[in-house]
């Protein structure tokens, strides 16, 4: 586990530094601290929801939140909502991770109590949360967010953003030190491998799914909290395209697919070297339609090497 | 559901029902939905998610899926574009669409099917190339105000009927022969309901998936047709949501995410109830931005039926055979 583990972040590390390179060759003003501050700023709200795909996929099961930008821009639309009805200013980061648990809880009980499987119920909830986010408001952007807020969602600390330093970067330790020396994070990647034996030896297998469903919910919430602080406004097309931007960024991190082999430390590493390729893409006027196909490509290529890997090793 | 490829199941008759009771309730609602302009217009919007669902149909009942169709009929329908536009024969330039279509499910399987990834993982990442790919080949423009020659072609048809309509039925008419009456049909369903034992069986998979691939790119490439002669344009966003909208439909249909189960008329009248719906919704005044919010209820509201149903008389075999059971589970 370990050797693949590091195997994966080399593969990333090297990749970045191609990255970081060709970008230093074609483009040597491009290499400075503010980039590097647009560069985690951008990392942070693709960070937390690849976070929660990546729990989601590790539980096994199929498991897969096809929903996770759904989620963030309901979150956002309905934190807002709450906020002009009179709900209490302060509230809302509670309110953003209280709803978006909520939707993501309410994804686990299909998966979980229906037995429906999770590509069908995400993408069923992925219609409905996106589709009553831009519905509720018309596709209008929602104003009024407190100026406190902004002043964290656009904080810089020694060129660190701060929602990067204060929320991202600490959750991802704590979910990697849960996974890995807690018996809930031993449980995930036992009923990843092996969803029969882990029954058989007594974990609650339904419940660490729902539970999983529901902080992919509440990390898509506290990215729409982000959201909100950063842009000062609630947009209700904030999580547009996450779901494939998270799914390419757990798996190239080194998810299996199948569940219960890979770690977050290689989400982390994997959310950066994409946002990199994107800013400098940026950086270098190249329309963002190359980096969907960029990313795309390198997906497909991460996994063929990963499978000749494997096919050396067998034979 | 004794035999996976029977024809007319419970979801069938619960589907067809569904057809009838939302035109029914849609003719209430609005003066403009009943009448044969309306009716037609919303059975002609259907030709490109039928085809194209049909072609996923084949997919998911091999255990496979693909998340790139849209994107796919993109790419046909710029070839078909081009050619309208350098002057070759609408009937050629129709052609090119299918032969565009096979050349990419040729790739897309290829991927799939020898580079070992999940579809899933494999169609997704192929998403992103072939969006890229939509974008080298218009250099962000649009295709627009194409020739009218295809849309003629097609509008005039054999006979007065458009010509959508055989060439539906052909189709229909071939997969259900290919499914029930050669060994593609239970090849793919045994690769369905578990690839190792069909392996086992000696089955060739790899075919048979590549097939299946390779049919539902021509179907797609069918579909870029019949866009380019319906819109005469091509956009940079085109098929965002086809894909899902099919994998939607598909399902509501009654075939199995997981495979093992496929039914094609199942996929004509989910194709066809979420067209109605969606047709019905906006000519009853609800804004059309609540149709995605009414496609993805109506998708967990089914299955979330069929699930409780499927718990319902799981527990009653549970009890009845209780005995039996706990006599198994003590040794």
């Amino acid at each position: 586990m370990t050797e693949l583990k590091s195997y994966t972040l080399a593969i990333l590390a090297s990749l970045w530094v191609v990255v970081v390179a060709g970008l230093a060759i074609l483009q040597p003003s491009a290499l400075d601290v503010s980039t590097v501050t647009t560069i985690l700023q951008f990392s942070t709200i693709l960070g937390l929801v690849s976070l929660g795909q990546g729990v989601v996929i590790l539980c096994g099961g199929a498991g897969i939140d096809l929903s996770v930008g759904g989620i963030a821009s309901l979150t956002s639309v309905v934190a807002m909502q709450a906020a002009e009805a009179g709900m209490p200013l302060p509230l809302l980061p509670v309110i953003c991770i209280v709803v978006g648990a909520g939707l993501g809880t309410f994804n686990g009980l299909l998966v979980t109590r229906l037995g429906l499987l999770p590509l069908i119920a995400t993408l069923g909830t992925f219609y409905v949360y996106s589709g009553a986010a831009v519905a509720t408001t018309g596709g209008a952007v929602l104003s009024g967010v407190p100026s406190y807020f902004i002043v964290w969602g656009r904080g810089v600390v020694s060129g660190l953003p701060l929602p990067f330093l204060t929320l991202t970067l600490p959750l991802f330790l704590l979910t990697a030190i849960l996974l890995r020396f807690t018996a809930w994070g031993r449980w995930i990647y036992a009923l990843g491998f092996n969803e029969r034996s882990a029954r058989l030896v007594g974990i609650p297998v339904d419940r660490v799914r729902l539970i999983a469903y529901g902080a992919s919910g509440a990390f898509a919430g506290s990215a729409a909290l982000v959201g909100l602080a950063w842009l000062g406004s609630a947009r209700p097309n904030i999580g547009q395209n996450l779901e494939l931007t998270s799914l390419t960024a757990a798996l190239l991190g080194g998810i299996g697919i199948m569940g219960g082999r890979g770690g977050v430390i290689g989400i982390l590493a994997a959310v950066l070297l994409l946002v990199t390729l994107q800013t400098g893409l940026l950086q270098l006027n190249v329309n963002s339609i190359w980096q969907v196909g960029i990313i795309g490509a390198l997906l497909i290529i991460v996994l063929l090497a990963d499978n000749l890997r494997f096919i050396r090793r067998s034979t | 559901m004794s035999n996976p490829l029977d024809w007319f199941g419970r979801r069938e008759a619960l589907l067809a029902v569904a057809c009838l009771a939302a035109v029914l309730l849609f003719s209430f609602l609005s003066p403009y939905f009943f009448n044969a302009e309306n009716l037609s217009a919303v059975l002609s919007n259907s030709v490109e998610l039928l085809l194209v669902g049909l072609g996923m149909t084949l997919l998911l009942g091999v255990g496979g899926i693909d998340v790139s169709v849209g994107v796919a009929m993109g790419l046909a329908a710029i070839a078909v574009g081009r050619l309208l536009q350098a002057g070759v024969t609408p009937a050629v330039a129709g052609l090119a669409g299918p032969v565009a279509g096979l050349l990419i499910g040729v790739g897309t399987g290829s991927v799939v099917v020898f580079g070992r990834i999940p579809a899933i993982v494999a169609t997704l990442g192929l998403y992103g190339v072939y969006r890229a790919g939509i974008y080298l080949c218009l250099g962000g423009d649009w295709l627009s105000g194409l020739p009218i020659g295809l849309t003629e072609l097609v509008g005039t048809g054999i006979a007065g009927v458009p010509l959508a309509f055989p060439i539906v039925a052909l189709t229909y008419l071939a997969l259900y022969v290919a499914l029930r009456r050669t060994p593609f049909g239970p090849h793919l369903l045994a690769i369905g309901d578990s690839e190792a034992k069909a392996r086992l069986s000696g089955v060739s998979v790899n075919r048979t998936q590549l097939l299946a691939f390779i049919i539902s790119g021509g179907l797609t490439g069918l579909a870029a047709s019949f866009y380019v002669a319906t819109y005469r344009n091509v956009e940079m966003t085109i098929g965002g949501t086809l894909a899902l909208e099919a994998i939607a439909a598909v399902v509501l249909g009654g075939t199995s995410v997981i495979g093992g189960r496929v039914s094609l008329i199942g996929t004509v009248l989910g194709v066809l109830l979420l067209r109605l719906l969606q047709n019905g919704l906006l000519l009853s005044g609800v804004p059309s931005l609540w149709q995605t919010v009414v496609t993805g209820l109506l998708l967990l509201f089914v299955l979330g039926i069929e699930a409780v149903q499927g718990r319902l008389s799981l527990t009653m075999l549970m009890r009845s055979k209780s005995g039996r059971l706990a006599s198994r589970v003590a040794q």
